[in-house]
């Protein structure tokens, strides 16, 4: 299979308007005469089908929560980028554009990238014509912060809110095409399977997650906004539900998976504290504009922290990257903390833990600017722990957060598949192989509120579409597939619970491909998973029936996903013979413990197709071509 | 004037007719307790008081008439909303507890409300609907609260209207629209002492007319 | 430093909308107390399915206090006794040893139980979709900073857009009112530049589909502003019946 990414020509700064000149329109009236479905509402999928909507398209979305308010884009707090420049600090297009390619450690495609700069501004403005409330300073106009892996103040937000805001935005975009009659809005829903008619992507088969009914749902194209997979190492900062299903099932399908071991681990998290543990709770990365990280400068020292002197604390951070200082990428971030745990230096009762102190930020600031900046971060830490952050350092670790890798997209957001568009955390394309914070907000706006009306006009003009129906055999068998599935399931009666098997996969994927990974490792990890998966087959007990609203059975089927998934996670970190951005194989660093890339062998996308159960995926390379920039080993010193 | 019926039946509206007729009983409740005032001069003072009133004539009529509307309004609207705040939880919890924002005077309002009703036409037989031919106001009203169970019933019955007053008086200006960080406050505040004013204003002064008959 | 409590939990358990439910009594033992209530209920439900007993229903997404989905009530309180705070960011350190906890879905005709504490709050949504939007298309809107907005001004907004629409304002309203999740989202629109152009039309639909979904009427009783998680305040209620008489007087809006 040759991998076109349909990048077009010209200079880079031309690339969109150019192309946007080049894709072929439909006209308004015609506009009515096409149906999209967009599953998931999250940032992506509200802007996609309310911005699709708005141009005439009728729209069904689908989500899995009770309302299209509550996606876990909702989660994050610190803020979006947006190359205004409005600080006068030197920030410009070309300079996130950079920024962006380089904290992904030269494993994004410059096209997209570039693009993704490009629309920053707009959805700025977007939002602040919708009534997002971002901070203002006192004259006005809004306010800017800094955020890691940058050196100019571009970073956008709403309190520790902003991923909140940003989607009830979308949320208020959606809700008014919904009472316009565009968009069909069917929540409590999962995607079950994508129905191909011809090779093209035309409907899907869904679950009633109230009733346990098995619906079909026709259309001209689909679009997945179905988020990240960070969910398979069963403890994440993702809400509950987050799954890689959608995603999944796309790829047993056709659709190629891009990347899917390049996984980010971000460093300001609340550390783990018991085995019974469902979710782990960022804190946003924000907090280390004004925080210092430190350990005890010897190791076994387990005095309190306000007992610890200046001259016994290392600021590690600081002490190993002057320029950047404790706003290193998040990557570089949280494997600083996991060394200097496993040297003995880590805090609190496990070992498991380095601080965040505010304690000069406080006396340089006072209290009430701090408090106004963190107040809610501070306020929800404490919630949780029952400690103080204005009194106490915060404990932090790293926790997984973020999934760079997704379904491989074209310039057009379309996958292998015609007509099955991925958009947001769900596809691959914009953060290589680690993404920097507040780049997740901007990404997913931009893919739904400004790229997808453009390029689905694009496959519409010039693609022959049948009509189809949902009775038609296609979507009768995937019916039936997901039916039978759904009873296999519940017939197997074993002894142990969903949540059991989802915990252990969890810990293979923590132990062997989290933070830092090895071939030993990997290869171990790949046999525990195939075993633990043929185990869940025969052993896993999901109680209830499939005709009824049955939590254990929805997470069942997400936790077989993964299961396998798992292990394709696993196959791509084993043939990625480098460290890159997330992906850190202990066989390939520098002498300072950085990631060592290899450009000459591995500067490529990893794109895998799905080959049958039992089988090896099969492998194919996208080259990634640098014209624009110069690639460079990664320094934050 | 669709718009203005619909507006005033929309759950805001009858808010605001409750609390525009609740505002106009508190300002009644002044005028009310001023004029009872005279009874402190004494059997003559009061008399007069009533005299004077009496002879505005048509004045009277009219005030009792713009009395009679406000209470129509006030008690059919308040018992459209107690039923209907009924009927929006069909099922009750099974274990009731406050979060600190209710008061007494707020969780009672519609029984205080109902209470106050049956006052009212209590009261009105008693002082109002009676023979004034052969004996002065001061005399029916020494009389009746020679009883003590009379007075008994007229304390308790002040007490509950202080406590109505209590929220009622606030919740007005909530209801308008009136609720800003630096005069909520003070209107609180106002509340509080203008129910104390009426409960303890009124509520003694059956004590002191069957202290001195 | 951890420590386990052992408490009883009665728990409401409705197999579906159309059937009658009732309390069921579970005991949740070596609980730790740095656990989520969340978490509590999941190792009970873990309990259940080994004992072949069907686990307790209850919605809950991101666990971080974001999201909204979560919320039962708690002992009468709408997310449990702790102020400012979701179910799922309540711990168990709030517990004692030896507690009975009563467990019940919020409670509102509007809110129709799906399943055990489960219920369906999309009036809340269909709230919105009759007018809590600024009307603006994708593309086309002015640079971000083409309009100042004073500082108090949007901080007054943001603190009225907290709102996660968890709906526990209704289920703590003795009156099952939805005045302050509306009133919350009709004055952070109200409130800024943006929204102002259609502040009569919104604030007139909104709260008339309020009203024809069955919530009940507001009576002050300010339980809504001190359970609501976000801690949004009843001046948000008080600014929405300006806006509303407003629109009803002075508008051509009907």
């Amino acid at each position: 299979m040759h991998l076109d990414a349909k990048i077009p020509g010209g200079p880079l700064a031309d690339k969109w308007d150019k192309h946007k000149f080049e894709l072929k329109l439909i006209n308004p009236a015609n506009k009515r005469k096409f149906e999209v479905i967009v599953v998931g509402t999250g940032l992506a999928g509200g802007a996609a089908a309310a911005s699709l909507a708005e141009l005439g398209y009728n729209v069904k979305s689908f989500c899995i929560q009770d309302t299209p308010r509550r996606a876990h884009s909702i989660a994050a707090q610190g803020g979006i980028n947006a190359s205004k420049n409005y600080q006068n600090d030197g920030d410009s297009v070309w300079r996130l554009f950079y920024d962006t390619i380089k904290g992904g450690d030269f494993r994004a495609r410059e096209g997209n990238v570039y693009r993704l700069a490009q629309v920053s501004g707009n959805i700025i403005d977007q939002c602040v014509a919708q009534g997002v409330p971002f901070a203002r300073e006192y004259g006005g106009l809004l306010a800017n912060r800094s955020f890691g892996g940058a050196q100019v103040s571009r970073t956008f937000y709403a309190r520790g809110q902003t991923g909140q805001q940003l989607l009830l935005g979308a949320y208020s975009a959606l809700s008014r095409q919904i009472a316009a009659g565009k968009v069909q809005m069917f929540s409590r829903r999962e995607m079950m399977d994508l129905v191909l008619v011809n090779g093209q992507a035309r409907g899907l088969v869904v679950r009633n997650l109230v009733t346990g009914e098995i619906e079909r749902h026709g259309a001209d194209a689909v679009v997945l906004c179905t988020g990240g997979y960070a969910n398979a190492f069963f403890l994440s900062t993702n809400a509950m539900a987050c799954n890689v299903t959608a995603n999944y099932r796309a790829y047993q399908k056709g659709a190629l998976f891009a990347n899917p071991c390049f996984t980010q681990i971000h460093p300001t998290c609340i550390p783990v504290h018991g085995t019974y543990q469902s979710k782990l709770t960022l804190m946003s990365e924000s907090l280390r504009n004004d925080g210092r990280v430190w350990v005890p400068q010897t190791v076994g020292d387990k005095r309190s922290p306000d007992q610890i002197p200046e001259s016994d604390r290392d600021y590690f951070l600081e002490r190993k990257y002057p320029s950047f200082g404790n706003l290193v990428p998040r990557d570089v971030a949280s494997r600083n903390a996991k060394e200097q745990c496993d040297l003995g230096k880590g805090a609190g009762e496990t070992g498991l833990a380095v601080y965040l102190d505010f304690r000069d930020a406080i006396s340089r600031d006072g209290k009430d600017m701090i408090g106004q900046k963190y107040g809610n971060l501070f306020q929800m830490y404490e919630k949780i722990t029952a400690d103080n952050p204005y009194e106490k350092p915060m404990m932090i670790y790293p926790a997984v957060h973020y999934t760079m890798g997704g379904l491989w997209v074209d310039y057009n957001l379309m996958s292998t598949i015609p007509g099955l568009f991925v958009l947001g955390e769900a596809n691959f394309s914009d953060h290589g192989a680690n993404r920097l914070g507040a780049s997740a907000l901007m990404q997913g706006l931009a893919d739904g509120y400004f790229v997808i009306p453009y390029t689905i006009g694009g496959y519409f003009a010039g693609t022959q579409l049948p009509k189809i129906t949902t009775s038609q055999s296609e979507f009768t068998s995937a019916a039936r597939t997901v039916s039978d599935r759904t009873q296999r399931l519940l017939s197997i009666n074993g002894k142990r619970t969903v949540d059991d098997f989802h915990r252990e996969l969890g810990g293979i994927l923590w132990e062997y491909c989290g933070m830092a990974r090895n071939d030993e490792g990997l290869t171990k990890a790949r046999t525990l998973i195939q075993s633990l998966r043929s185990e869940f087959w025969e052993n896993v007990k999901v109680p209830g029936v499939d005709m009824d609203l049955n939590q254990s059975l929805e997470r069942a089927g997400r936790v077989a996903d993964f299961l396998e998934f798992g292990e394709l996670m696993v196959i791509d970190a084993l043939a990625r013979r480098e460290s890159c951005g997330g992906h850190f194989n202990e066989g390939f660093q520098t002498e300072e413990n950085e990631a060592l890339r290899d450009d000459d062998n591995f500067c490529h996308v990893a794109a895998w197709e799905y080959a049958g159960e039992g089988k090896d995926p099969q492998f194919h390379k996208e080259p990634l071509v640098f014209e624009n920039v110069k690639l460079t080993q990664r320094s934050y010193k | 004037m669709n718009w203005f019926v619909s507006m005033l039946g929309s759950s805001i509206g009858k808010k605001l007719m409750m609390a525009i007729t609740g505002l106009s009983f508190c300002g009644f409740l002044v005028a009310h307790l001023a004029g009872n005032l005279f009874i402190y001069g004494g059997r003559d003072a009061f008399n007069s008081y009533a005299d004077h009133l009496h002879s505005l004539g048509p004045l009277v009529n009219l005030a009792e008439i713009g009395l009679l509307t406000l209470a129509l309004i006030h008690i059919l609207t308040g018992a459209t909303l107690f039923y209907e705040n009924l009927r929006a939880r069909p099922d009750r919890y099974s274990v009731n507890k406050s979060a600190g924002g209710r008061t007494i005077g707020s969780a009672t309002m519609p029984y205080s409300g109902f209470f106050l009703l049956f006052f009212v036409i209590f009261h009105l037989f008693n002082f109002h609907f009676v023979d004034k031919t052969h004996l002065t106001i001061f005399d029916i009203v020494s009389k009746a609260f020679s009883n003590p169970i009379y007075v008994i019933f007229y304390i308790l019955a002040m007490i509950i209207a202080g406590l109505h007053v209590s929220h009622g008086l606030w919740s007005a200006f909530q209801t308008l629209g009136a609720n800003h960080p630096k005069y909520m406050p003070i209107i609180m505040m106002v509340s509080l002492v203008f129910s104390l004013i009426v409960g303890i204003g009124f509520g003694f002064l059956p004590v002191y007319i069957s202290l001195i008959a | 430093m951890t420590k386990t409590i052992n408490l009883t939990l009665k728990v409401w358990r409705q197999q579906s909308a159309t059937i009658k439910g009732g309390f069921e009594t579970y005991h949740a033992s070596n609980i730790s107390t740095d656990m989520s209530f969340l978490e509590m209920l999941d190792v009970v439900n873990e309990q259940l399915t080994l004992d072949c007993r069907e686990p307790i229903a209850f919605d809950h997404d991101c666990r971080e206090g974001i999201c909204g989905q979560c919320g039962s009530v708690i002992n009468g309180r709408p997310h449990g006794p702790e102020k400012g705070t979701t179910l799922c960011q309540l711990h168990m350190r709030h517990f004692n040893d030896g507690d009975t906890i009563a467990i019940e879905p919020f409670r509102a005709k509007a809110f129709k139980v799906l399943k055990d504490l489960v219920v369906d709050r999309s009036a809340l949504d269909k709230i919105i979709q009759a007018g809590g939007y600024v009307s603006v298309n994708t593309g086309g809107t002015p640079d971000a900073n083409a309009i100042p907005v004073p500082k108090e001004i949007a901080e007054k907004a943001m603190d009225a857009a907290a709102c996660i629409g968890c709906g526990a304002c209704v289920a703590s309203c003795p009156n099952a009112s939805a005045m302050l999740f509306v009133g919350a989202k009709v004055s952070q629109l109200a409130l800024l530049p943006q929204g102002k152009p259609e502040a009569a039309r919104r604030v007139t639909f909104m709260v008339q589909t309020m009203d024809e979904l069955g919530f009940g009427n507001c009576s002050n009783e300010r339980e809504c502003e001190a359970e609501c998680p976000k801690e949004i305040s009843i001046t948000n209620i008080a600014r929405m019946n300006r806006e509303f008489f407003k629109a009803g007087l002075f508008s051509s809006t009907r």
